[in-house]
Order: structure tokens, then C-alpha cells, then sequence
């Protein structure tokens, strides 16, 4: 992270975020700040709220307590059609298990982001070919979800998240149901997104993975940062 | 058993939705089988079972005792295909004058007959005894309501002089008289008919009937039969107003019956594709597969059964009113009017069995899923179905939602078809109503069932009953024509009198002057052109097996007129029937008019009218009011005709709903996908209700015409009433187009509810839902 980025209006800022599900509360008062172009992990244990945080920075659950504000817009202040429109102009989400829509082939997995923000169908499919081809699974385009191996599934996963081009890619578990060989293309296609510039979120078990990817360390635990650090990049 | 009720528990407890589904369908199902069933018995088992009992007449037959002997009648007893016979018994028509207590004035049919008993229609004496001496007579009481006090012991003048004692009532389901006496009373008068009454080895239809009838009668001489009636005339007649209903509760019957299986079928077949995971843990757990299927069928019968009780106990508090309103004023002799035991138990039975039998394709299913798999499965169908109509869809210039939607009812060929199948029927529900209403408010505004305020009766007063008229019948009909607004007057009465042969007495509507709008409503035949001729009611024809063209012969006091049927009109009583007014004077040519027909122009006001007419002569009224409004058939029709559609478009938007319920269940983590790259809660709506709404599209298409087939085969056979073309082309494109929105609409309405709810479903959730 250099010092240009830090001055820079953060891509993400979370303050006392907190998130009850009856009485268990699964984030007690998150503070964090995200800056453009830096790669956070937030690791920690099972239940400790990772995908909680994760969800409430995508909009896909609302917070009990505290305020998020990603790109300069307040979620909270948001209805449901406001935030699936900042959705898809903000935020690229990748899972733990791809999440792909097995009626679809992996072509029209891809397009389909860009067809629901209106995009000709003709014009999302150009773009999502030339994704997979950047990710190198062109050659299983017209393949259906079922038929791609684990990796396949996940490189897909991510050209989808990828592509209306968001500032801010969010990751839950992007290497959890992939084999060591699967995972480390998973992690060097994360790597290769931020040195391009993308914003990154990871949420991960692997330390492998945080230590590969991630410029920041961010770890949790009962709901809370317990502990935030710099990593160096590893090759 | 304890452990699969507790699983069958839960998982109801967890589907609670889908259960209470399966319990409103089959409530609705069971409310419309207890109807249609229980009129279907009412009308039809009594009258069988009286029947039966007193081993009634297939045909009771009147012969010209002129050109018959008695030996050549008893002969006829003893043909091939005579089963059982009786008589020959004298028969003779008296007319009964007015006070008489025991039986209202008019002709009264008396039959000589020494016992009640013997191989046919052996009457039931239900109060008093059978004659016994020349004076004495036994009336046949055609209600079953208990004879007038003092009628038992009366007196019954006769025309001639002479008195007979009323010593007792009887029934005959037969009909085979009005009254009886001993043989002796009418021997010394020898009387002009002999009556005969035959049981035949051939009698299940109207044409083996008559066609047993012709060869017991082939060797007599030609012209002996005088008249005949059979035992489906009779049938038919007891249960003639409810014949209207039948046709109509039949039909929804049936229909809520298939959708109810269709609906529990899917809704079961869901239950267990959804719960795949479930069946994959019970088994993992330890429970046979039988214990499965148990808990499956568990599952289905907990909100059948309730349904099932509910539904009957709605049906049986609807049947009373209905039939109280169905059989309203039907001779019913000794039977009753009741629908048997049998009904709501087959009900209270049946309609659980057919959810349970519904259920048991699908559950077997789950017997067969080994645990492994089960467990292992992802909820969402295979991936391999409706892949190539996904693709043709998302190659269109459809909005993704809309095409997304659209493609959806081919990933699950099987469960869209039932749906469909659902939406079609109540598609052709609503067809069929609409058809039904237009045709019926068309008959109620021919005046069928409806007067309206530009034509009306104007009746004069008669003894007892308001004041006497002062103008004669000329002067009356002249001084109607001669008011302002007149456009016609058709002055008739009504003269009560006999067909020869039979005991019913009819009403003869004689008429002159203008020809009446009812002139339009002769649906075959013509109209009256002069005398010697009738137009009659459907009902008439059928409850005596006659048809158009045929004669007869009707007596009044003694006097004889022959007349031949020459037009058949839209509906009408089986006894009232319409002549003109010179048929009239051959039977009763001094009795004025007492009844005119008016009709006013155009912009006449019908209440300035009357007064004026109450002005002229007071003892005229003018009856603006007594014949507006609807009648009660058409309010019973429409009003049925509305209740099941209601019904069954509630029936069949509960099967939509039950489906987009389950695809949203099993796409919970497709729907929290698509939401998280930006699927707006209006897409999501719109791709839940599309894929719904081309299902009902497609309905619609298929529905419309069912429905129409269905509206002309029901019309085509009302009992009472046969409908004019006119009255039956009640299509119009503007009426199709809206009809073709009925499916349309039904499917929207049932996937609306569980699309927004899908719209709000938080994306976090989704994702996190098995």
C-alpha cells in the first residue's frame, strides 16, 4: 500500500458494526477502513463473523447496529432494489462453492451479470468469452457447471464476478473447496486481479492464501478485530 | 410408529405451508364432491328405492275399452317379456268440484281396484284403509306431508250426485291413479278406459320401454292404447328441477375432483423431490424405506383428513339449502328427500384416499432412493433438463429476468405439466361460468326467467282476491289497446284440464289477440297458426315421451278437444302448455279472459301505465313487479356456476402457488446468486411470476376450448330447458380475448405471494440455505 492510496478516500469504510441473529451476535462493533487497490485477508476462526462482515460489505445482509460505506455510498441508507443496482456497478462477489447456475453453461453464467444491468445479450457474451479467455477456460465455454472441475468451476466463478468491471472484488473461501493444484490457480489469478488494481476482500482459512494474496491481515475473532497487521507479498 | 410419526410430524411442521396447501385443496375438493354427490343421490335414490319397494309399473297403460276386451288386455299379461302385470282395473276421469277437502277441484283420474297389493305397483296405504264399499274412495296423496285435517272421513260430491267417503290416503310411486275404488263403484258405470300395469324384463331405457310396449300391445286392436306413461317419464319428472342443477354440479364435481388429484399430486411429488436430503438422513438414520413411504404418506393424510372433514362438513351445511331450493313443490310420495349416509361417509373417506393414493407414486419414490445419494443431492433439478431451452431463450432480445423466467417450467418438465394441467382446468371452470352466465342471462332476458318493466301481465280480479273487475273481457282488452303506449295485448286464461289417459292435470295457457314475445323462444316446430294445436315445454315432452307432431287429447268437464304439438318452446313447467283461444271455445266457450299480456313501446312509462289502467277499471292490476327480477333458477345456476368457479380458480392458483413455493425453495441459492451480481427485487419478481405466466399462457389456450365444448355439452342437456342457437353462440372475440388472460392471471395470482416473498428473501439467507 503506498502512501497515495491511504490519502485516497477509502474504498470501504465500516464503523461499530454490529450483527445480531436472535441473541448471538456475530459482529460486536467492527471499525475497518479498505483503501483502493489493497488486498485485506480476514482470517479467524469458524463462527468468529468473517462471512457476516463479508455479506454486510456486499449488501447482502443489512447490520443490526453501525454504518458501511463502500464507494462513498452508504449501504444502510439503501432499499433493496438500491443496493442490487450498487451491486452491480460496485462489487464482484466470488464463493467457496462457485455458485453457479448448473441450468446455464459457463458462457451465459458469465454474461448474465452484465444481461440484468441491461447489456445486449450479444455484447455480454463477447465479454464474458473474452474473460474466460483471460482466465483459461475459454475452451469450456459451452460447458455446463456440472461438467467443470473444481478449478474450471471457480476461474468461471471469478470472470463472473469480474465482469462489470467492479472496483471491489469480495472473496468467501475462493480456494475452500479446491484441491492444492485447483487453489494455487485460484490464488494467483487473485494475486494477478489486484496487481491490476482491484480492491480485494478475502475471506479465507488459508494462510497460504492470505500470505499470497493479501497486503493486510485482518483477524477475528467473537465478532471482533482482534488483531490487524501488514503482510509482505511472498512469491 | 412412534418414530415416523414424529418425523411425519416435523416435517409437516417444517412444510407447514405446503401443508396447509394440501388441506385447502382438499377442503375445496371435499365441499364440492359433498354437493355434487349428495344432489346426484337426492334426485335420484329416493325415487328408486320407493320404487322398488312397491315394485312399481315400467308402464302404466290406458286402453279404449271401446275397442278392447278385458280378456284380450289380460291376455297381454301373459306375453314373452311381460315380467309381472296387473289389471285390467276400470279407470274413468270424474271432475272433483271446488271445496272438496280431501283433494283440490279439477279432473281427478279414478281406477277400480279391489287390493292394494299384488305383483305390480303395490300402493302404500299411509293413512286410513283401502275402499272397501261402493261409497268409499282412497286418494292417492302425492306429497309426503300429512293429509289436510278433516280430509280423512270427508266427503267427495260427485258431478252427477252422489258422494264417495275419503276412508283412507295412499301412494303410488307409479302414478297409477288419483284415487281408487272398489271395482264394483265403476263397473255399474261402464267406464270408457281400462288401465293396465306392466313390469317388463326390458326397461333400463325410454326406447326398450316403448319398444316392450309395442309388442305387448302389437296383437290388439289398432287404436285400443290410449295413452301411456313410463316410469322414467316419472323419474324424470320427480327429479326435474333439480335436472337443471345436475348437468352443472356434475361437471364442477368432476372438475374439482381432477384438480384436486393434480394439485395433491404435485404438491406430494414436491414434497418428496424437495426433500431428497430429508429422505437421505431418515434413511441414514435408520428408518426402512417403508418407514419412509409412511412418513411420507403420514405427511399427506394429516392435512388431508382435516381437509377432508372440513370440506365435508361445508358441503353438508351447502346440500340443505340446495335441496331444499332443488326439489321445491315435487310429488314425492312416500319418498324422501335426503341425501343418504352414505355420501358425506364416502367423502369424509374418499377424498383423504385420494390424496393418500396421489401421494403414493412419489412416496414409493423415496422407498427406492439409497441414502447416499439422497443425502448427497443438490435440491435443484438435473442439470440436463431444459438446458437447450435455456439456451434458445437466452439467445432472444428478452430481458434476462424474463427469459431466465421462461426457461424455468422446463427444468421441471413433470411438475409444470400438473401445474398446467391445474391452471387448464380452472381455465375451463372459468370458461364454462362465463359461458353458462351469458347463456342463462340471455334466457332470463328472452323472459325465461326474467319480466321486465315493458311487458307485463294485467290480471283481473278474481273472488277473494282484491277487487272485481267492472269492464268485461272485450271491453277490457279494448280499453288497453286503446291507451297511449300500448304496443300489444294478448288476453288469455288459464283452464285447467286432463290428458286423456293420464292423471296429471295441465294447465292450458289459451291465448288471442297479438302474438306474445314468448313466440321467439320456439326452439323447435313453430308457432300457433290456429286450432286444434299446442306448444308446449320441454319438460312436457320428455316426462310423457312424446315429441313434436304427435296428438293430443285434452278433456275439461267432459268435453274433448284433440290437438297436436306443433312447436316446442325454450322452457316451461311439465305442466303448463299454450293454445289459442278458438281451441279454447271447443272446450269451454264461455269463459272470458282474465289475463293480458301487455307490451308497452319503447320509453313507455310501465308505472304510469298501471295507474292508468287502475284508473279505467280497478279491478284490473297491472303486475309491473311480479315478474322482475331473476328467477330462482337463474340466481341457483349462476349463483353455482360462481361458487365453483370461485372454487376452482382458488383450487388451481393454490397448485401455482404450491409450485413456485417449491422452485423457490430448491433455487434459494440460485436466487441469493443472481441477487448478489445485482438482481433487483422487481427481477426477481418478474422472473418468478414469467415462468408461471407461461404456463398459464399456454393454459389458456387449452382451457378456452374445453371450456366451450363444456358449456355447449351442458346446455345441450339442461332437463327442463332446451336453448335457443342464439342463446348458445355466446363467444365473442373481445369475451376470448379476456378469457385467454384467465389462465394468465390465475397463474399470476398464485405466484405473486411467493415471488415477493422470493424478492425479499435476504440475499445472505439464500446463499446459506441448503
Amino acid at each position: 500500500m503506498t502512501a497515495d492510496t491511504i490519502t485516497q478516500e477509502p474504498v470501504v469504510r465500516v464503523d461499530g458494526l454490529r450483527k445480531k441473529y436472535g441473541d448471538a451476535a456475530a459482529l460486536n462493533g467492527v471499525s475497518l477502513r479498505i483503501h483502493p487497490g489493497e488486498s485485506v485477508a480476514v482470517m479467524g476462526p469458524s463462527g468468529c463473523g468473517k462471512s457476516t462482515l463479508l455479506n454486510m460489505v456486499a449488501g447482502l445482509d443489512r447490520p443490526t447496529s453501525g454504518s458501511i460505506v463502500v464507494q462513498g455510498e452508504d449501504l444502510g441508507a439503501m432499499n433493496e432494489t438500491g443496493l442490487a443496482l450498487f451491486r452491480r456497478r460496485n462489487i464482484g462477489m466470488i464463493f467457496q462453492f462457485f455458485n453457479l447456475i448448473d441450468d446455464l453453461p459457463a458462457l451465459d453464467n458469465v454474461a448474465l451479470a452484465a444481461q440484468l444491468a441491461g447489456t445486449s445479450g450479444r455484447q455480454a457474451r463477447k465479454r464474458a468469452h473474452e474473460l474466460l479467455e483471460e482466465l483459461g477456460v475459454a475452451h469450456r465455454a459451452d460447458s455446463y457447471p456440472a461438467t467443470l472441475s473444481g478449478g474450471e468451476r471457480q476461474r468461471v466463478a471469478v470472470a463472473r464476478a469480474l465482469m462489470n468491471r467492479p472496483p471491489l472484488l469480495l472473496a468467501d473461501e475462493p480456494t475452500g473447496a479446491l484441491d492444492s493444484h485447483s487453489g494455487e490457480q485460484v490464488t494467483n489469478l487473485l494475486n494477478d486481479l489486484n496487481r491490476l488494481g482491484h480492491t480485494l476482500l478475502i475471506v479465507t482459512h488459508d494462510p497460504r492464501l492470505a500470505a499470497r494474496c493479501a497486503t493486510r491481515l485482518i483477524e477475528f475473532a467473537d465478532g471482533q478485530v482482534v488483531r490487524e497487521s501488514t503482510l509482505e507479498p511472498t512469491p | 410408529m412412534s418414530a415416523v410419526w414424529r418425523a411425519a410430524r416435523a416435517a409437516a411442521w417444517r412444510r407447514r405451508l405446503q401443508t396447509a396447501v394440501i388441506g385447502l385443496v382438499v377442503l375445496c375438493s371435499a365441499t364440492t364432491a359433498m354437493l355434487a354427490l349428495g344432489l346426484l343421490d337426492a334426485a335420484a335414490s329416493p325415487f328408486d328405492e320407493a320404487f322398488g319397494e312397491q315394485n312399481g309399473a315400467h308402464v302404466v297403460a290406458s286402453f279404449d275399452s271401446s275397442k278392447v276386451t278385458r280378456a284380450q288386455l289380460e291376455e297381454t299379461a301373459r306375453l314373452p317379456g311381460v315380467e309381472a302385470a296387473a289389471g285390467p282395473f276400470d279407470q274413468m276421469v270424474i271432475a272433483v268440484p271446488k271445496g272438496a277437502r280431501a283433494v283440490p277441484a279439477g279432473p281427478l283420474t279414478v281406477v277400480g281396484r279391489a287390493d292394494p297389493g299384488g305383483a305390480v305397483d303395490r300402493v302404500e296405504i299411509v293413512h286410513g284403509r283401502w275402499p272397501t264399499a261402493p261409497g268409499e274412495i282412497a286418494i292417492n296423496q302425492r306429497f309426503n306431508v300429512p293429509p289436510k285435517p278433516g280430509a280423512l272421513g270427508s266427503k267427495l260430491e260427485l258431478p252427477g250426485g252422489g258422494s264417495l267417503t275419503v276412508v283412507g290416503f295412499a301412494t303410488s310411486m307409479s302414478q297409477s291413479a288419483g284415487a281408487w275404488v272398489v271395482p264394483e263403484r265403476l263397473a255399474k258405470v261402464k267406464p270408457p278406459a281400462g288401465q293396465m300395469l306392466y313390469r317388463f324384463s326390458s326397461a333400463a331405457t325410454e326406447e326398450r320401454v316403448r319398444a316392450s310396449l309395442a309388442g305387448v300391445t302389437a296383437k290388439l286392436p289398432q287404436g285400443s292404447l290410449d295413452a301411456s306413461r313410463s316410469y322414467l317419464s316419472i323419474k324424470a319428472a320427480f327429479s326435474g328441477p333439480s335436472d337443471d342443477y345436475l348437468p352443472f354440479m356434475t361437471v364442477f364435481g368432476v372438475l374439482g375432483l381432477i384438480v384436486s388429484v393434480l394439485i395433491v399430486g404435485n404438491v406430494i411429488s414436491g414434497a418428496v423431490i424437495s426433500g431428497f436430503r430429508h429422505i437421505g438422513v431418515l434413511k441414514a438414520l435408520g428408518f426402512t424405506p417403508n418407514q419412509v413411504v409412511a412418513v411420507y404418506l403420514v405427511l399427506v393424510c394429516l392435512p388431508a383428513v382435516t381437509g377432508g372433514v372440513l370440506g365435508t362438513a361445508l358441503g353438508g351445511l351447502l346440500t340443505v339449502p340446495v335441496l331444499e331450493t332443488a326439489f321445491a313443490g315435487i310429488e314425492t310420495g312416500t319418498a324422501t328427500i335426503a341425501v343418504g349416509a352414505w355420501v358425506p361417509v364416502v367423502c369424509l373417506l374418499g377424498m383423504p384416499a385420494l390424496a393418500v393414493l396421489a401421494a403414493l407414486l412419489p412416496a414409493l419414490r423415496a422407498h427406492r432412493l439409497p441414502a447416499a445419494p439422497a443425502i448427497s443431492a443438490g435440491s435443484a433439478p438435473r442439470a440436463t433438463r431444459g438446458l437447450r431451452m435455456q439456451r434458445l431463450l437466452s439467445a432472444t432480445r428478452l430481458p434476462r429476468s424474463v427469459s431466465l423466467g421462461l426457461a424455468q417450467p422446463f427444468a421441471r418438465p413433470g411438475r409444470s405439466l400438473m401445474t398446467m394441467g391445474a391452471i387448464v382446468l380452472g381455465v375451463t371452470t372459468v370458461t364454462l361460468s362465463t359461458g353458462l352466465t351469458s347463456t342463462i342471462l340471455a334466457f332470463s332476458e328472452a323472459g325465461g326467467g326474467s319480466g321486465k318493466a315493458t311487458e307485463f301481465f294485467v290480471r283481473a280480479g278474481r273472488p277473494g282476491m282484491g277487487p272485481m273487475r267492472t269492464l268485461n273481457d272485450p271491453q277490457a282488452e279494448a280499453m288497453l289497446r286503446s291507451l297511449p303506449g300500448t304496443l300489444t295485448v294478448t288476453p288469455g286464461v288459464f283452464l285447467g284440464v286432463h290428458l286423456t289417459g293420464q292423471r296429471q292435470a295441465l294447465d292450458v295457457h289459451f291465448l288471442r289477440g297479438d302474438t306474445p314475445s314468448m313466440a321467439a323462444q320456439i326452439v323447435s316446430g313453430r308457432w300457433l297458426e290456429g286450432p286444434g294445436e299446442v306448444v308446449v315445454p320441454p319438460a312436457f315432452l320428455s316426462q310423457r315421451g312424446l315429441k313434436v307432431g304427435d296428438q293430443i287429447t285434452l278433456e275439461s268437464k267432459g268435453e274433448q278437444a284433440r290437438a297436436s304439438i306443433v312447436g316446442e318452446v325454450m322452457e316451461g313447467g311439465p305442466r303448463f302448455i299454450w293454445s289459442l283461444w278458438e281451441t279454447l271455445e271447443t272446450l269451454a266457450p264461455q269463459i272470458p279472459a282474465d289475463l293480458y299480456q301487455v307490451r308497452l313501446k319503447a320509453g313507455i312509462d310501465a308505472e304510469a301505465y298501471a295507474q292508468a289502467v287502475k284508473a279505467a277499471d280497478p279491478g284490473l292490476r297491472a303486475e309491473i313487479d311480479a315478474d322482475e327480477g331473476e328467477s330462482i333458477d337463474t340466481v341457483t345456476v349462476v349463483g353455482f356456476a360462481s361458487v365453483f368457479t370461485v372454487l376452482l380458480t382458488l383450487v388451481a392458483a393454490l397448485g401455482v402457488f404450491n409450485t413456485v413455493v417449491l422452485n423457490i425453495r430448491e433455487r434459494r441459492r440460485d436466487l441469493g446468486m443472481l441477487k448478489s451480481i445485482g438482481m433487483t427485487p422487481w427481477q426477481v419478481t418478474a422472473m418468478t411470476t414469467t415462468s408461471m405466466a407461461l404456463l398459464g399462457a399456454a393454459s389458456g389456450l387449452l382451457g378456452i376450448p374445453l371450456g366451450m365444448a363444456g358449456h355447449r355439452a351442458l346446455v345441450d342437456n339442461v332437463g327442463s330447458v332446451v336453448f335457443p342457437d342464439f342463446m348458445k353462440d355466446v363467444w365473442h372475440v373481445p369475451q376470448l380475448v379476456l378469457l385467454a388472460f384467465a389462465g394468465v392471471t390465475i397463474a399470476v395470482l398464485g405466484a405473486l405471494l411467493p415471488a415477493w416473498s422470493a424478492a425479499r428473501l435476504t440475499s445472505a439467507k439464500a446463499l446459506h440455505s441448503e
